[in-house]
């Protein structure tokens, strides 16, 4: 059975609140390290993935005497010790150079791994593009382009990997100056020559000009990390604690509107439901003989009143009269 | 390319995309996925196919969210609201799990006993007239504790020689006791459920291929 620890005193006890298990939870914290080996390449990777992950990122400094596919519990540790549960260990060896393990943990515990080798040539950090960089903490836009992202089992889980890794926070509202930077990934597709196409990963700065249009035109400026990636070892995620970790909280899931259908050819039906007509106040034929007057009314309000009469008979011909509420569908 | 930044003041410039396959959008994630197979890449041709689709993407998810969300303008700037994300990623903790009820509250349900109304820390003292607290210094509980006169309940008394005055705290002392152990054994027991529910995976329960 786990440990239970019982907080001191009120700051620590907010501390561990702060790691309980949540029904919204917060962003994902990343942990950047590196093994006992690691390329200057490899290095300039991690520290330009954990700028473009502050403020919700830790990088450790340390070299750490771990090989993550032999043997992961020293990870584990670090997920619990940081509360992060995304991870990337950079390594170099002379079987994988340049390596890049992107791991993912729920509860602590071990979910997924997947190496990543950066191309040694056509890599470039962010500084080696002198331009302006995207603040701190921004959500990204993200493109996968590439049909083998969908075809292909193993690149269509790189792509939730990676959407997972960079999306950041998921708010319910975006500040559209906010929107400054876009992750692109694209990979080309498989040829009998290349089997595995390298997965291309590039950051670029949006620039929006003024196009004449109602819209603005897009250009982009890259910002970098340029990185263009090998898939190595995966290492997949126990399917009984992945089905937990996609469990969604009761209450919290869509819950379909009542009396909305959608019929075959995709237009949306709604049913809506009437009070019972009140045929006493039903207008019939207007006769000058049946007209009641008071006293005071002069000519001038008489003529309004019967344009809204009219406006009523007129409208209980096709629809009868509809809470509004109820109407919108 | 670059002539068309330069332009001050462009005439029209397309903000319109066509694709074969049209893009989805995950709106919720900002982002967008383009099934489209990408251009055969040459090494002279890369950086500029991957910015040309890239700009393509970003260009289509800004019109997006331009067109089909609602947009809100306040004085801090215009906020898009987004929809809810469709691409379901996996959580980083479990599902809270409700509170374990305590053997006390599964008593009281089964016998339909109400919860006690809080009414405050404070309890009026007829004798004195004043508000004392229930509890704590100068509590309430503490009856004959602070008497300067303590009767002699020989019922009580297990030994001749046990202090008359302190036997009224002892009995206090204990009710405190009892009632922290009741806690701990109902923490034990709710602990023990969550940890019959807690995930088979990590790296030590792993498959070996």
């Amino acid at each position: 059975m786990l440990q239970t620890v019982k907080p001191k005193n009120a700051r620590s006890k907010r501390v561990l609140e702060a790691r309980e298990p949540k029904l919204v939870e917060n962003e994902k914290t990343s942990l950047f390290l590196r093994g006992t080996t690691a390329s200057g390449i490899v290095q300039d990777a991690l520290g330009d993935l954990h700028s473009l992950k502050k403020p919700h990122a830790v990088k450790f400094q340390k070299k750490n005497a771990v090989h993550p596919f032999e043997d992961a519990t020293a990870l584990e540790f670090f997920s619990r010790k940081n509360d992060a549960s995304l991870m990337v260990f950079a390594s170099h060896s002379k079987k994988r150079p340049h390596n890049l393990t992107f791991v993912r943990f729920f509860d602590y515990q071990l979910l997924d791994m997947v190496e990543l080798l950066i191309d040694g040539e056509t890599f470039r950090k962010m500084t080696d593009f002198k331009n302006a960089k995207a603040g701190i903490g921004l959500k990204p836009m993200i493109s996968f382009s590439g049909s083998i992202f969908e075809n292909n089992p193993t690149y269509a889980h790189m792509k939730l990997v990676l959407l997972d890794f960079f999306h950041g926070n998921t708010v319910s509202e975006v500040e559209v100056e906010a929107l400054q930077y876009m992750i692109s990934i694209s990979a080309a597709d498989p040829t009998d020559g290349v089997p595995n196409p390298k997965i291309h990963f590039r950051c670029y700065m949006l620039k929006t000009l003024r196009s004449g249009h109602k819209l603005p035109r897009v250009e982009l400026e890259e910002m970098g990390p340029r990185m263009d990636f090998t898939i190595g070892r995966v290492h997949d995620a126990n399917p009984d604690m992945m089905k937990q970790a996609m469990q969604k909280p009761k209450g919290q899931e869509m819950r379909n509107k009542k009396n909305i259908s959608v019929d075959g050819m995709g237009d949306k039906i709604g049913k809506i439901h009437v009070n019972k007509q009140d045929l006493g106040q039903l207008q019939t034929r207007k006769m000058k003989g049946l007209r009641k007057r008071g006293r005071e009314e002069t000519n001038e309000e008489d003529d309004v009143e019967m344009e809204d009469e009219d406006d009523v008979e007129m409208g209980d011909d096709d629809l009868p009269a509809v809470s509004p509420k109820r109407a919108r569908v | 390319m670059a002539s068309e930044m330069e332009v001050d003041e462009p005439q029209k410039l397309p903000v319109n995309v066509t694709k074969p396959i049209p893009l989805t959008f995950d709106l919720g994630h900002l982002t967008a996925f383009d099934s489209n197979p990408l251009p055969p890449l040459t090494p002279a041709n890369l950086e500029e196919t991957l910015y040309s689709t890239a700009r393509d993407s970003a260009q289509l998810i800004i019109n997006q969210i331009l067109t089909t969300v609602a947009l809100k303008s306040t004085q801090d700037g215009v906020y898009a609201t987004l929809p809810d994300p469709i691409t379901q990623l996996p959580r980083e903790k479990p599902v809270p799990k409700p509170k374990e009820p305590t053997k006390w509250e599964q008593f009281a349900k089964k016998k339909g006993i109400a919860a006690k109304a809080k009414d405050g820390k404070l309890i009026y003292d007829q004798a004195t007239g004043e508000w004392v607290p229930r509890w704590g210094y100068k509590g309430a509980n503490k009856g004959v504790e602070d008497d300067w006169l303590v009767e002699v309940d020989e019922s009580k008394q297990k030994d001749v020689n046990d202090n008359p005055r302190n036997l009224s705290r002892a009995e206090r002392i204990e009710r405190i006791k009892k009632n922290e152990k009741h806690q701990k054994k109902n923490e034990k027991h709710a602990a023990s459920g969550a940890a019959a529910a807690a995930p088979k995976g990590g790296y030590k329960n792993r498959k070996r291929q």
